[in-house]
């Protein structure tokens, strides 16, 4: 071999196969970090990151259009959520409260017959929920909807402090993270009480 | 509510030791089933539990019961103890256990004196014909936390909340504030009330049957008081006129 004449050398079957394991292996590597990665910071945000339609909201088993009610016939939350001014939960409304409008109203319309279907049937929507705070937080209502009510002029103008515009929304989906954190500073900002059985008890 | 401060007068004279405190004490708060064999591992939960002593030789036994349950102290040894702050004081005067905070040391439990604090040492279970009468404002402890009697904070929180909306005042002694122990007890042995409202009923009694400057001259006492925990619980002893007559306030 003549100085300077540098070959490299040929790599043997072997080495091609570590090397290629490795190299693969280095691959998913990276893709399951990132994924883990983008895992961990949604779950310190509390919300899922706003991209790839990831916060799109689930599919209902009937796509209830809340533009319709909301935007275009101006209904008030109160009108179907009717415990949210009364007690803890807001309350999904019964079948039959729809039925007062629907019976007449809709005709021709899929998801309109899917709700005629449910009610004839005596079964109850098994609605996806969005908004869902953990066992150990007794979150109500009511005195957030009296507390601000007196600000924004009634209950309408309140709901869309936590649940964004819900009016404009296709699908509902979830706005804020609604975690610890995101309640203190809106208590601290109100002069709600901080203690923590509040909520938790 | 935050200028009270809740303290509880049990009186022992009127116990039965007929238990009913601790049924609706378990009812009202989602608290555990104790099996046997719970019981036989010293494990049972009971946030209020009533004591029973025998006095006397046969055939002359007398039953003796007093009802222990957490004495919510002002200088609790349980809070300075734990590592998270699960446990303090809030401004109500009660000593709160947080839940969600709590990582399960223990160290609370074996500091408390009256052995109120109770371990889940397992994932609690129910039968199924008895999930549905869980209390759905009382969390469902799981496994590895320490829990302890609360003075049923969820009826003071929903009972000042409805007072609030309708605008009206909450009466001392009023039924859907009190615990469930003591709107249970058929003898009213126990009261429940606000320390600070002075015209409550538990104010009240404590001014009459505590010892003020010294002179001693009411039943009333404090549970372990030389220990220095200042509980807010007070007890009335029992009377008993065929009772020895004992040194006890020398």
């Amino acid at each position: 071999m003549i100085p300077g004449d540098f070959q490299i050398r040929k790599p043997s079957r072997i080495q091609v196969l570590i090397l290629g394991i490795l190299g693969i292996g280095g691959l998913v590597g990276a893709v399951v970090g990132l994924v883990l990665g983008a895992f961990v910071i949604t779950a310190w945000l509390g919300l899922p990151l706003d991209v790839f339609g990831l916060n799109e909201g689930p599919e209902q088993p009937i796509a209830f259009p809340h533009t319709t009610h909301v935007k275009s016939l101006g209904m008030d939350c109160t009108f179907c959520h009717r415990n949210v001014t009364v007690g803890a939960a807001a309350s999904v409304p019964a079948v039959g409260l729809c039925m007062t409008c629907h019976k007449t109203i809709g005709d021709g319309n899929e998801e309109i017959s899917k709700l005629r279907d449910y009610h004839s049937s005596g079964l109850p929507i098994n609605w996806v929920r969005v908004h869902r705070v953990p066992d150990h937080v007794n979150f109500i209502h009511e005195p957030h909807i009296r507390h601000f009510g007196e600000k924004y002029g009634g209950p309408a103008g309140t709901c869309q402090l936590c649940h964004g515009d819900v009016g404009r929304m296709v699908k509902v989906k979830q706005v804020r993270s609604l975690k610890m954190g995101d309640c203190v500073d809106c208590h601290k900002a109100n002069d709600a009480p901080t203690d923590c059985t509040t909520c938790h008890y | 509510m935050a200028d009270a401060k809740w303290g509880m007068v049990i009186d022992v004279d009127k116990c039965t030791g007929c238990q009913a405190c601790v049924v609706a004490c378990q009812s009202e708060n989602n608290v555990p089933i104790n099996t046997e064999d719970i019981f036989n591992q010293r494990r049972a939960i009971e946030w209020i539990r009533v004591e029973r002593y025998w006095e006397g030789e046969f055939p002359d036994v007398k039953a003796r019961f007093i009802p222990v349950l957490c004495q919510h102290c002002d200088d609790a040894p349980c809070e300075p103890v734990c590592p998270v702050f699960a446990t303090y004081h809030n401004n109500e005067g009660m000593n709160v256990q947080i839940y969600n905070r709590c990582i399960g040391t223990r160290f609370c439990a074996n500091n408390c004196p009256y052995h109120v604090r109770y371990f889940n040492f397992w994932e609690p279970e129910w039968p199924d014909t008895l999930t549905h009468q869980l209390n759905p404002d009382v969390t469902v402890r799981s496994r590895g936390i320490m829990e302890k009697c609360t003075f049923c904070v969820q009826r003071i929180r929903r009972t000042s909340r409805e007072a609030d909306r309708d605008g009206r005042e909450i009466e001392d002694g009023a039924r859907e504030l009190s615990p469930a122990c003591v709107n249970s007890c058929p003898t009213s042995a126990l009261v429940w009330g606000d320390f600070n409202n002075k015209n409550s009923k538990v104010s009240n009694l404590a001014e009459k049957e505590m010892s003020h400057n010294g002179s001693h001259h009411g039943r009333g006492y404090k549970m372990m008081e030389n220990l220095g925990t200042s509980p807010n619980v007070i007890y009335l002893k029992k009377i008993d006129k065929h009772a020895k007559e004992t040194v006890a306030h020398e």
